[in-house]
């Protein structure tokens, strides 16, 4: 017989994110203060970045959790006592900012420092790893992601971050933020339509010819390990041949830099994932039900609409979820060759050694392509469900 | 009726099935037999055309099925291989219902339909109609494939290897249920096995083949007495013969005038089944029943031998 486990243990992860809130209390600063945007940094510790009241409450709160995470066992525990310092922690770096920048100063920046991300790594870490414990099933999964960007709107919404550096930065880009925000999304949404309008029946011949499967899966391979900025190199040169002699092309907007080229790479990546998951897909469907099928007399069309896909479908999802993900970062390397998208700001970021600015497009992307792997992922499950 | 004419396929200079020709009368159950790569399944493909024949023709009621188009054709034939190829997207109803689907029956008539095969196969439609095959036995998937195959009421039946899956007890009931819905609904069954008691208590006739020749076509009495060659004889099984004999025969083959003591055997039992109680009860006779429970007479262990060898 197992002896029941005691209430109270060392929990493994637990420790880790014990000692990682223990150096974001007392070894690393909360906040970083600048005089201006491009200026060098003041790093405050957390009883210098906010008023010592409430300095202490997010102190006392994060030890308490602490504690909890490396000796509670209930995952409903943890996850509650995760919110909470997700709840107290996320509006005192609002606070900060607001503490921290002197009155009727526009130039000065707060940003979070080092002990604010260490300390939402450990709480985000101990909500995440709670929820895996809880097992969710995939609409449990969705919704808990719901709720965590509902939050997060209402903190942006409520105005009490909005004297953080990069929501300054945001308010004097906000025309350009959503220009590239929806450009960002067609890239990443419209390759990957592409892809699949192309991938998918290309992905079914060569599931049915065998020579063709070979050079598909090869050539495509091949181009999955070209670098991106490779790739768009390689298609300037083409494109813009193709717009020097072909006026409805330029007319189009096609040409070697810009967002065509950035399209197409995308949309080369996206081939591969879609291709060998359709194939895949199709080959898995069982001998039998192909044979019973034909035996029967469905249509080669009948055979495939009816049985084929549908029972390579969760495959073939799944390919869609590495496109996607795959995508939305990719997509940002697009900004490079003047293709728009969240990776403008990345970029002029760097250039102009604007943190914050990098943050600006750095933040959303990751936000997307965490949203949409947890979202697809429950589809993938979903659709394996439908057929078990 | 089906006629199967110098039916031959080739892949290459490989000979698969060889000038294959024989007769399955309507309402008839032919069992092909043979060892694995005999050709059997081929033959079987070529039938309803999942295997195009190099030569040779099938013609089914005097129709050849060359000059039908193939999946009209398939649509005519129930079609039941081993592993039945269930659907495991779509729940039971919706396999079955599958060939009338394709010919576009009305909505009603098909739920009907499935109802009554349900019925017909001893599931109960409340509980079966829609679940998925994976929430199935092995016995019931079976079942699930043949009320499929005879969704549409095709005259014939084609079966590989339909009870290949099953474990012992399921599978001879299965056999059981297949020859009452057959002789229910007289349909025509051609069966592929490589199991020759399957053979023997399933086939009107039996169809041997070995190396992509058919060696005999012939009744199991005939085959039993008068074996084609060396390799029908020693598929047959030389020790098992005469049992066999016996579980072709019915008791009324050997009822004899008298009385004799004991629990009475029914007139429609085997042979085979009358001497195992002859030898279990230790009596040289027992008295023979009717349906009704009338004794007719009795049958005698002497009696019943002599049903077991080929008679002068």
């Amino acid at each position: 017989m197992v002896p029941p486990r005691p209430a109270l243990s060392l929990d493994h992860l637990g420790c880790v994110i014990a000692i990682l809130i223990g150096v974001a209390l007392f070894a690393a600063p909360f906040a970083t203060y600048r005089a201006t945007r491009i200026a060098s940094g003041d790093s405050r510790l957390l009883i210098e970045a906010l008023p010592i009241a409430m300095g202490a409450v997010v102190a006392l709160v994060a030890l308490t959790i602490a504690v909890g995470a490396a000796l509670m066992r209930d995952p409903l525990g943890r996850l509650g006592s995760a919110v909470i310092g997700l709840a107290v922690l996320l509006p005192s770096l609002g606070l900060s900012a607001g503490y921290l920048t002197p009155a009727d100063n526009t130039f000065a920046r707060v940003s979070p420092s080092v002990g604010f991300w260490l300390l939402a790594l450990s709480f985000s870490l101990l909500a995440i790893d709670a929820l895996a414990r809880m097992r969710l099933g995939p609409y449990g999964r969705i919704a808990a992601l719901l709720v965590g960007l509902i939050a997060l709107a209402l903190l942006l919404f409520s105005g009490i971050w909005d004297d953080l550096s990069i929501l300054k930065e945001y308010r004097t880009r906000s025309d350009t933020f959503w220009r590239e925000a929806r450009q960002h999304l067609f890239l990443a949404f419209g390759s990957m339509a592409a892809a699949c309008a192309v991938g998918i029946p290309l992905g079914i011949a060569g599931h049915r010819l065998k020579t063709l499967r070979t050079a598909l899966l090869q050539g495509l391979g091949i181009v999955q390990t070209i670098p991106s900025i490779a790739l768009f190199g390689l298609l300037m040169a083409p494109l813009g041949a193709i717009a020097a002699s072909v006026p409805l092309a330029a007319a189009l907007g096609i040409k070697g830099i810009g967002a065509a080229p950035a399209f197409i790479a995308l949309f080369l990546y996206a081939l591969f994932p879609i291709v060998a998951n359709t194939i895949a897909g199709l080959s898995q469907v069982p001998a039998a039900a192909v044979d019973a099928a034909r035996g029967m007399g469905m249509s080669a069309r009948q055979k495939l609409v009816q049985v084929e896909m549908p029972l390579a479908f969760p495959v073939i999802l799944a390919g869609i979820r590495i496109v996607l993900v795959q995508n939305l970062g990719l997509a940002t390397v697009a900004a490079l060759i003047g293709g728009g998208g969240f990776g403008t700001f990345v970029f002029q970021g760097i250039g102009q050694t604007a943190i914050d600015l990098v943050l600006l497009g750095a933040i959303p992307t990751v936000i997307l392509s965490f949203a949409a792997s947890i979202v697809l992922d429950a589809l993938v499950e979903l659709a394996k469900g439908a057929l078990a | 009726m089906i006629e199967i004419e110098h039916l031959t396929k080739r892949y290459g200079t490989n000979v698969v099935v060889d000038d294959v020709s024989f007769t399955v009368e309507e309402g008839t159950l032919t069992v092909i037999v043979g060892t694995s790569g005999a050709g059997k399944s081929t033959l079987l493909r070529m039938i309803n055309r999942l295997v195009e024949p190099s030569a040779g023709r099938v013609f089914i009621d005097g129709e050849d099925t060359r000059a039908i188009p193939e999946d009209e054709l398939r649509h005519r034939i129930g079609y039941v291989i081993q592993g039945y190829g269930l659907f495991p997207h779509r729940d039971v109803a919706a396999n079955i219902a599958t060939v009338p689907r394709l010919l576009g029956w009305e909505r009603r008539k098909i739920a009907q339909r499935v109802d009554e095969l349900l019925d017909l196969f001893q599931l109960d439609p409340a509980e079966f109609a829609h679940k998925f095959p994976h929430e199935l036995s092995g016995g019931q998937q079976q079942r699930v494939g043949v009320a499929r195959a005879l969704a549409a009421r095709p005259s014939l039946l084609l079966m590989d290897e339909p009870f290949g899956a099953l474990d012992a007890v399921i599978r001879s009931k299965a056999q059981d249920d297949l020859l009452a819905i057959q002789r229910r609904l007289g349909t025509t069954i051609v069966l592929v096995t490589h199991d020759m008691n399957e053979a023997f208590h399933l086939g009107d006739r039996i169809a041997v083949m070995d190396q992509a020749r058919l060696l005999q076509h012939a009744t199991p009495a005939e085959m039993l007495m008068h074996p084609a060659d060396d390799f029908v004889e020693r598929l047959v099984g030389t020790a098992e013969r005469p049992f066999r004999l016996l579980s072709l025969a019915k008791v009324q083959d050997a009822i004899e005038p008298g009385e004799a003591m004991g629990e009475p055997v029914a007139i429609s039992d085997s042979l085979h089944d009358a001497l195992s109680r002859l030898m279990w009860t230790g009596r040289d006779a027992l008295p023979v029943a009717d349906a009704r429970g009338v004794i007719l007479g009795k049958v005698s262990v002497g009696g019943i031998l002599q049903h077991g060898r080929p008679l002068p």
